[in-house]
């Protein structure tokens, strides 16, 4: 693996991360106001853009390397996804929530190793 | 928290079908990708050779298809819940492809399969307190 697919498996992952997020904050505004509140909208956007370059990292990645070579950074998005809601979106993390996470994560990870 | 819907709105069941989604366009993106990856070498890295490939279309159309279903799930359900959850579908993939295919499995596999579901197992608790207080 060469450094400049290091930097796209990252920014994929990070594109991937940053979209949960927005997309989960623009639901629980649209809750609370609203739906067609321009706060919302906007966040939804954020969203769907980082979604979009993700999708087309993960396509361009899907095609020089095999599933089961992307899957374990994949599988990686499962605790920095708790880790962020709790940072980012005050979610509560507890302590069962975390182990499960990191069960899932190293599950995902020797899933595709092997 | 506010109320949540039953019937076919409980989220839960919408958590379910993202996990379909989620499932069937895995697999079309990876056979797209496979199929459209020579086309161009100068712009493969950036993935928009895929578009060529029907295979990508249909993926799409899954994709967007699930989006919607994923917004109503994050409406009524922690991220910190649901996207552990839906990584069920890590499991669903060689499991099926066992069951179906006839592939074999490794037993680091089986191992970390096993450690996913505990894993699932160890989040759901969680998830069915929060079902208590609505």
């Amino acid at each position: 693996m060469t450094l400049w697919s290091l930097v796209l498996i990252l920014v994929w992952l990070v594109t991937f991360v940053a979209g949960q997020l927005f997309f989960k904050r623009a639901m629980e505004l649209s809750s609370a106001a609203a739906f067609r509140n321009r706060k919302v909208i906007f966040i939804l956007g954020a969203g769907l853009l980082s979604m979009t370059i993700s999708f087309f990292l993960n396509l361009g990645l899907l095609q020089r390397f095999d599933l089961s070579y992307l899957y374990p950074f994949q599988g990686l998005s499962v605790i920095i996804i708790s880790l962020m809601a709790a940072v980012i979106l005050k979610e509560k993390l507890t302590m069962k929530l975390t182990i499960g996470s990191l069960l899932i994560t190293v599950g995902v990870v020797l899933v595709s190793l092997s | 928290m506010r109320d949540r819907p039953s019937g076919f709105f409980n989220p839960w069941f919408h958590l379910a079908l993202n996990i379909l989604c989620v499932l069937a366009y895995e697999l079309l993106l990876k056979a797209g990708a496979t199929a459209t990856a020579d086309l161009s070498k100068n712009w493969s890295w950036t993935g928009i050779t895929g578009l060529a490939s029907p295979l990508i279309w249909l993926a799409i159309l899954f994709i967007i298809l699930d989006l919607m279903i994923w917004l109503y799930v994050l409406k009524y359900i922690p991220l910190s819940i649901a996207f552990p959850l839906s990584r069920v579908v890590d499991v669903l993939v060689p499991i099926s492809c066992w069951l179906i295919l006839k592939e074999g499995i490794s037993p680091l596999r089986w191992f970390g399969i096993a450690l996913v579901i505990i894993g699932l197992a160890i989040v759901v608790r969680p998830a069915a307190r929060l079902e208590e207080r609505l």
